[in-house]
């Protein structure tokens, strides 16, 4: 680098007086937030969801299901560097993000100032619901929840709405934010590709979220319409 | 037309960066295709209030008049805009003008937009063509890129993009969505693309890119109809690959 700039001041003048580049290292801090996001979260998200689908099939299954990741080699860890942390970082780093910007929905209503709005809003919503999630059902069973834990809190009409609610705010976020990364790391360019890539994120969200409530009514209802695979 | 039609106009004044701001209203007499500046112009030749008390012409920037020049934006009626192409019949009673507030004030709608510039030099939104030769004529460009580069080439640095920003504010250096689009401008030029390295380098420092959050109002606030957030996206992957994998080619 400077064998390169000692060469362009020699051509044009005026590069000395060129105010320097500042280096600065949240270029990297942000970019490793928008990936967090999608792995090792998103992913973690997707096996969540899919493994308390079990939940739809029986509660045998859904117990075998909790127990085999429960004992799985290396728990603490792996839970620590794939879960933890990155969802701690995220969490609040993107508190720290969200203090650096403003909103201004009331002047410019638009679509996507809107989605920037809710974005923020869902993943401080989704942070407290995660932190409340992990306290009462990983470290108040001791690291040994079953589906009788999970269905005694959501029997609490007041726990229940904090599932329905948080499940959706994660939801969007997710979403939302795999649209956020595909413009962020530059995936989507043109207006038609930023439009399509919003369909699919948004596709993904609902998605998420119908998967979510699902699960809800099979622990509130006892709905469980796979249960035939089990029989 | 209705003779002795007038309009209200209240204006956000400030006599100095360090006076208080305050409001004052104003009455214009109407006439056809009246444009925001028209009624600048009105007040500033009979500088007295709505209620007859005199004032101090109202300070404001504007040359072109036709959305080429970039210096009169405002805030109007709650939205960041070009004067001169605010046509007053296309906006609600009474109008209210103020100076945008992403940038320091100097006196009531005038506004230091110097920022702008100076992060314009750091990114070096330039072509370097000057040396100690003549250096011939640079290589040519294709149509289609020509095409794209002419759109993002309009822009006025006006400011609209950076005052509707949620991320531009005072907890925050982001150098706004016409920097970047300048970043890419001056990347496609095929002589600007020897200092590409540099501009994304510098696009990744303080109040770089990361900053921005895709609220994405900067698209629909541009005058000129820039596609930014096509810019930002594309200097975004240029930057990122950059950052992935500069080091490993030089
Ligand atoms: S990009 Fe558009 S809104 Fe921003 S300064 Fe340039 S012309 Fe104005
Ligand atoms: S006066 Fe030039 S843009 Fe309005």
């Amino acid at each position: 680098m400077p064998a390169k700039a000692a060469a362009t001041a020699e051509v044009t003048p005026e590069a000395t007086t060129v105010p320097a580049a500042v280096p600065s290292r949240s270029y990297i801090w942000d970019k490793l937030h928008s990936l967090s996001g999608i792995v090792p979260i998103g992913a973690f998200l997707a096996e969540h969801f899919w493994s308390n689908s079990y939940a739809l099939v029986s509660i045998d299954r859904y117990n075998q299901a909790s127990y085999d990741l429960q004992t799985i080699p290396w728990r603490v860890p792996v839970e620590a560097l794939l879960i933890w942390l990155p969802i701690l970082y995220h969490g609040f780093y993107g508190v720290y993000i969200w203090s650096k910007g403003e909103s201004n929905l009331s002047r410019y209503g638009y679509g996507a100032n809107w989605m920037y709005a809710l974005q923020r809003w869902t993943g401080l919503i989704a942070f407290v619901f995660i932190g409340w999630h992990v306290y009462v059902e990983r470290f108040m069973t001791q690291g040994r929840s079953t589906y009788f834990d999970v269905a005694t809190t959501m029997a609490n009409p007041l726990y229940l709405s904090f599932y329905v609610i948080g499940i959706l705010a994660v939801s969007f976020h997710f979403g939302n934010g795999l649209w956020q990364f595909a413009n962020k790391w530059g995936l989507v360019v043109g207006r038609d590709a930023q439009r399509k890539a919003a369909w699919i994120t948004g596709a993904i969200g609902v998605l998420f979220a119908v998967v979510g409530l699902l699960i809800i009514f099979g622990f509130v209802f006892q709905w469980r319409p796979f249960q035939f695979y089990a029989q | 037309m209705a003779e002795g039609k007038t309009i209200v106009v209240k204006i956000k004044r400030q006599a100095s960066p360090t006076e208080p701001a305050r409001w004052e209203e104003f009455s214009v007499r109407w006439r056809p295709n009246m444009n925001v500046i028209a009624c600048l112009i009105d007040i500033a030749e009979n500088p007295v209030t709505r209620y007859g008390k005199p004032t101090t012409p109202v300070s404001y920037e504007a040359n072109c008049l036709e959305e080429v020049c970039g210096a009169c934006a405002v805030v109007i009626n709650g939205r960041s805009r070009q004067a001169c192409s605010a046509l007053v019949d296309h906006l609600d009673q009474p109008i209210r003008i103020e100076p945008m507030s992403s940038f320091p004030i100097v006196r009531d709608l005038v506004v230091d937009r110097s920022k702008m510039f100076e992060d314009a030099k750091r990114l070096r939104c330039w072509v370097p063509i000057d040396g100690t030769y003549d250096i011939g004529p640079g290589p040519r460009i294709a149509p289609e890129r020509q095409q794209v580069a002419y759109a993002l080439s309009r822009c006025i640095f006006c400011g609209n993009c950076l005052e509707v920003c949620p991320k531009v504010n005072e907890h925050s250096d982001f150098v706004g969505a016409a920097l970047i689009n300048q970043v890419r401008l001056f990347n496609m030029h095929p002589t600007g693309a020897m200092h590409a390295h540099e501009r994304l380098q510098a696009v990744r420092g303080i109040g770089g890119i990361q900053e921005c959050d895709n609220a994405q109002n900067c698209v629909k606030a541009c005058p000129k109809g820039i596609p930014l957030t096509e810019s930002n996206n594309d200097v975004n992957r240029q930057a990122l690959l950059d950052a992935i994998f500069g080091w490993m080619f030089r």
